[in-house]
Parts: C-alpha cells; sequence; structure tokens
C-alpha cells in the first residue's frame, strides 16, 4: 500500500491550522497506509519537529533557501521528490492560495486523479470518496477516483486541527533545490491598499451584493442603513470586481474576514469565498431575492424578498423605533 | 506576439440550476450559457494587450455545438481567430483531460503569452491553468490581480488571503491564471460583432489533436459521480409578509440583540 503523504504549510512561523486539518483527515481515512509529511521553506526544523509531535509522522524537510518564499518550480521539485520518495498514493494539501496555484500542477505532472476544495473524504466499501461543492455553493458533488494515485485540496476548515500528540520523526528530503531552478522571482510582498475601513472592529456591518445592481445604489440603499444603525458598510467580491466599492470594503477570504454582532447581507448570494469571511458573525440576516440561495444557510433570520422593498422598509421602521 | 486564451462556456450566473435525471450533472435544456465570468477578465486583458501594440490573439474553446456561439462573441470582441474544439469524445472529461486537449491546441499555436480565467463557475476547480502550465512546459501564476509587461517578461501581482498580495517576475512564455477584478469587462460593439463573421474559425476532433484515449469519461482518473441539492440544516428562519411587517419583524431582533 502506498503512503499518504500531507504537504504542510507555514505561515507566522508556525504549522497553520489547516495542515494539522489535513492530518486529521489522513487519520480519518489511513485504513493501514503510512501518515508521511513534508514541511518546506527555509529554516523549518522547528516546525517540522512540531508537527512530527502532532501526528505528521514521518516527516520529510525540504529546507533550502530558494524556498524562503512560495516558488512554483521550487515547490514542485520539492513535493515531486517527497511524493517519490514516500511511494505516495494519496497527497493531501490544503486549497490555501498555495494549494490551488501548485496542487494542479503537481497532479498534471504526476498524471494522476486530481480534486480540489474538498469539504469532506470518507472511506467507503474500502474506496476513498471526495465530496466538494460547484457552482459556487448551489450544489454538492460526490467524486470517485479512476486511478491510483490521487491528488486532493481539502477547503481550510473542513474538519478539526488534529490535537493529539504522537511519535513522528523528520528527516532531510534528499533534493537540491537552488536559485536557478526558479524560473519565476519573487519580488516583494504588498497589501491591497485598504485603507482606513476597518471591518473587523465594526459591531454591525450592513453588506451589499451583486443583486444591489448598481454603484449608486449602495449610497441610496445599503449606506442610510448602516448609518440609522450607526454600522460599517461592507461588500461582496462581485461589488469591488465591479468597481462599485473600493477593495477596503470586501468582506471574504481574499477581503476582510469578520465576526460582528450583526450582519446584515443584502443582495449576496452566499459563494463560498464570502461565508468564510462572515459565517462567525453573532447574528446573521439575509435578504435575497432566491429563497435557494446558500447565504440562508448561515443566516440565522432570512427574507426571501426584494431588497429594495425590505431594505428601506426597515430603515424606515428604526428611524421611527429611534423615535 | 501571439496571446492564446482559453475560455469555457457555462450556464449563466442567474440560470435556474436543475439536477439531471441520472443526477450526475445539471440539466441544460431551457438555460442560457455565457462565457465564464472568470474567462472575460482573461480576454479583456489579452485584447488591452492587442490595444497597445502588436499582438494576435486567439481564442480557443471546448465544447458542443453551442460553445461556437461563447467563440463568436470572444471575436466580437476583438479576438482575431477562434479555434473550437468540438467531439463527443471529449465528453466526461476530467480536468486533467480538458488541460489535455488545451495543450494540444496550445502546442500547435505556441503562444508567447496563455490566459485564462483562474476557475470555471460550474465546476469551481480551478485546476485547468496550472494543469495546463505544466504539460506545455511553461511557468505559471493564478489569481493574478495585476499583470505589466516589464523586463522583458511579466511582473505579477498574485492575490493571497486577506488583502496580502506577492509579487513575481514571470519569463516568457507563461501561462496565468486571472483573478476577477483585474480589469473592466468590454461589451462587444455591433461593429465588432458584423467583423467577428469574417474571422477564421477552425474546428478540431481529438483525433486532430492526438488526444486517443487521453481524453472524455474514458481517460478521466477522477469522476463525478453525483451532484445534489446539499442537505438543509436548519438555515435560517425564514420571515414572511409585506415589506412592513418584515421591518418591523427585523426591528425586534435588533432590539433583542441590544443594538437599538
Amino acid at each position: 500500500m502506498g503512503s499518504i503523504l500531507i504537504v504542510a504549510e507555514i505561515q507566522k512561523g508556525a504549522i497553520r491550522d489547516a495542515s494539522y486539518e489535513l492530518v486529521s483527515f489522513a487519520h480519518k481515512i489511513a485504513g493501514g497506509r503510512e501518515i508521511k509529511s513534508l514541511v518546506l521553506g527555509s529554516g523549518v526544523a522547528g516546525q517540522a519537529e512540531a508537527l512530527a509531535k502532532r501526528g505528521g509522522g514521518e516527516v520529510l524537510v525540504a529546507d533550502s533557501e530558494a524556498l524562503a518564499n512560495y516558488n512554483v518550480d521550487g515547490y514542485a521539485k520539492a513535493i515531486r521528490a517527497a511524493v517519490d520518495a514516500t511511494s505516495a498514493e494519496l497527497i493531501l494539501m490544503s486549497n490555501t492560495p498555495t494549494g490551488w496555484d501548485i496542487a494542479p500542477r503537481i497532479a498534471a505532472g504526476l498524471d494522476c486523479g486530481f480534486v480540489s476544495d474538498c469539504f469532506n473524504i470518507e472511506e467507503e466499501d474500502g474506496k476513498l470518496v471526495y465530496y466538494r461543492r460547484v457552482f459556487n455553493g448551489k450544489l454538492d458533488a460526490r467524486l470517485i477516483p479512476k486511478a491510483d494515485q490521487i491528488l486532493a485540496t481539502v477547503q481550510p476548515g473542513a474538519t478539526t486541527p488534529f490535537e493529539e500528540s504522537s511519535d513522528g520523526s523528520t528527516t532531510a528530503l534528499d533534493v537540491t533545490i537552488g536559485d536557478d531552478d526558479l524560473r519565476a522571482k519573487f519580488v516583494e510582498s504588498r497589501t491591497a491598499g485598504a485603507k482606513g475601513v476597518d471591518l473587523t472592529k465594526a459591531d454591525i456591518i450592513i453588506a451589499g451584493g451583486r443583486g444591489l445592481g448598481a454603484a449608486e445604489k449602495f449610497e441610496e440603499v445599503i449606506k442610510p442603513l448602516a448609518e440609522i444603525l450607526g454600522g460599517a458598510m461592507g461588500a461582496s467580491r462581485p461589488v469591488v470586481d465591479a468597481g462599485w466599492l473600493d477593495h477596503a470594503y470586501q468582506v471574504g477570504s481574499s477581503g476582510q474576514v469578520v465576526s460582528p454582532k450583526l450582519y446584515i447581507a443584502a443582495g449576496i448570494s452566499g459563494a463560498i469565498q464570502h461565508l468564510v469571511g462572515m459565517k462567525s458573525a453573532n447574528f446573521i440576516v439575509a435578504i435575497n431575492k432566491d429563497p435557494d440561495a446558500p447565504i440562508f444557510e448561515v443566516a440565522h433570520v432570512g427574507v426571501a424578498g426584494d431588497l429594495f422593498e425590505i431594505v428601506p422598509a426597515l430603515t424606515a421602521a428604526i428611524q421611527e423605533a429611534k423615535g | 506576439m501571439k496571446i492564446l486564451v482559453c475560455l469555457k462556456q457555462v450556464p449563466h450566473q442567474d440560470a435556474r440550476l436543475d439536477v439531471n435525471a441520472d443526477g450526475t450533472w445539471i440539466t441544460e435544456d431551457n438555460i442560457k450559457f455565457e462565457i465564464n465570468n472568470y474567462d472575460t477578465y482573461a480576454l479583456e486583458e489579452a485584447l488591452r494587450t492587442k490595444d497597445a501594440g502588436e499582438a494576435e490573439v486567439v481564442v480557443v474553446s471546448i465544447g458542443p455545438d453551442r460553445v461556437t456561439q461563447a467563440l463568436r462573441t470572444a471575436l466580437g470582441m476583438g479576438a482575431d481567430r477562434a479555434v473550437h474544439v468540438k467531439d463527443p469524445e471529449m465528453d466526461g472529461s476530467d480536468v486533467l483531460g480538458i488541460a489535455k486537449a488545451l495543450a494540444a491546441v496550445a502546442k500547435e499555436e505556441a503562444p508567447d503569452l496563455i490566459l485564462m480565467g483562474m476557475m470555471g463557475d460550474d465546476g469551481n476547480f480551478a485546476a485547468v491553468g496550472p494543469m495546463l502550465a505544466e504539460l506545455h512546459g511553461v511557468p505559471h501564476a493564478t489569481a493574478v490581480v495585476k499583470c505589466e509587461k516589464k523586463n522583458g517578461g511579466y511582473e505579477v501581482e498574485r492575490e493571497l488571503e486577506g488583502g496580502a498580495l506577492q509579487v513575481y517576475q514571470l519569463p516568457t512564455p507563461c501561462l496565468l491564471g486571472v483573478q476577477t477584478g483585474i480589469n473592466q469587462v468590454r461589451y462587444a460593439s455591433l461593429k465588432g460583432i458584423m467583423a467577428a463573421k469574417k474571422k477564421p474559425f477552425a474546428v478540431k476532433t481529438a483525433a486532430d489533436l492526438g488526444l486517443a484515449g487521453q481524453v472524455g469519461a474514458a481517460g478521466a482518473k477522477m469522476s463525478i459521480e453525483k451532484v445534489y441539492v446539499p442537505p438543509k440544516g436548519e438555515g435560517a428562519e425564514m420571515i414572511e409578509g409585506s415589506a412592513a411587517d418584515v421591518a418591523q419583524a427585523l426591528v425586534g431582533k435588533i432590539r433583542e440583540l441590544g443594538l437599538l
């Protein structure tokens, strides 16, 4: 039996939670396969030790200055070497910016089966079955492999991080990676210019989505409600893409992740990337004309109706309640 | 220079989706199709490069007859030439099969730059771009939110979580998987749509591209066994009634939260 290889990621100097979630999945579905891990980067011996002591099994370490920043060619070389060294039949990565960038490339190079952004993996009748969402969260899909080697990426937050301590080991991976291997060159890190709008500190957020239809509608419909409640205005990604509001207002995985006391979502369907940004809000109200919109799964209270009637009516009712 | 833009035709983003009879996908009857939203941004990026200087923009798409419309739209927007991979043998391809077909087209075209959206709005796999880059043997970057011709190649910004970005310099030829919002997508002008009718339009089969046995359901290494409406959890407490009734009910909830 081939092994399960977990490709771990380091964030802010530590193995990130999403990687320990892969460890949880690996332990759930191991079925007798050995669990092995790969830690890559520069100066990562400590992180590799931590993973070895927390379910990572035999941890291979690719430690090179050329891996100090994420780089497609460097990471691909290290991961391929690890797959070969471990005879991996299942390779697990997280669907993070690194995962969605490199995992498909690795899979194509291996000519193996590939599935991304799984929210679950189950063993059913001796085979592994993969579950993920399609159509931006409107439908679920069940996938079955038709190959002996599979690379799967898993949605961060799909399960809980592995917590048990264990006896693992760390071994240097036999691979040399130098700057000459890297066709793309890392230039620098930057932040998208989020100036002055810190939604993470707002107690109340009124967010608008594509359903608003135009930039002016934010001024006309969303802003009055935000103001009367003393809250902040937010937006889903399509609003920012369309140029109706600045990126600073974006709530979601590539914007701000918020957990206010009250989150009102108007005209937002609830694609995964948006839900990641607001589903831990204390109380969520969703207004959308589509009763099947995925947002209603995370909302506490929902209104399947026309936001252009509901939101102004709510603004007026609050105005009156305040007297 | 030559830019190859890979487009996918997908159900319109507001189309009502019904699971088909055998539960394997959605039914295509009676729904409108459009170019995948992410791919429109890739096409726009290519057309801007063309506007700025000498560039031939070739668009390619895989699928049945209906895909012709998507390619004609792209030609109407300003692309120079279209390649339609049309063959029932492609049915049931997994993402790797799709990438192999596109790699065969890329090999024939030898573009300086390949652009495509980072994912499809239907499958959301976000896989074909990096796979194609590997098969075609070129460097790539995905989630690209900015791309600038610089130092003989491209300087790109790729999007990370929480508003963070990383900047890379890539040589050409390369492949870029583009994120939404990288630009503002143009509409096809009437003049453009009329001109599109005369633009070269090639149709290729799997055999033309040497893909025997590698594509379609037969070649797939991962198979979608079924799609289904997600089981509804408790979900939201739905409030009904007139706008005024709903507003009153919500005011009550907001009061209970101590926020009024």
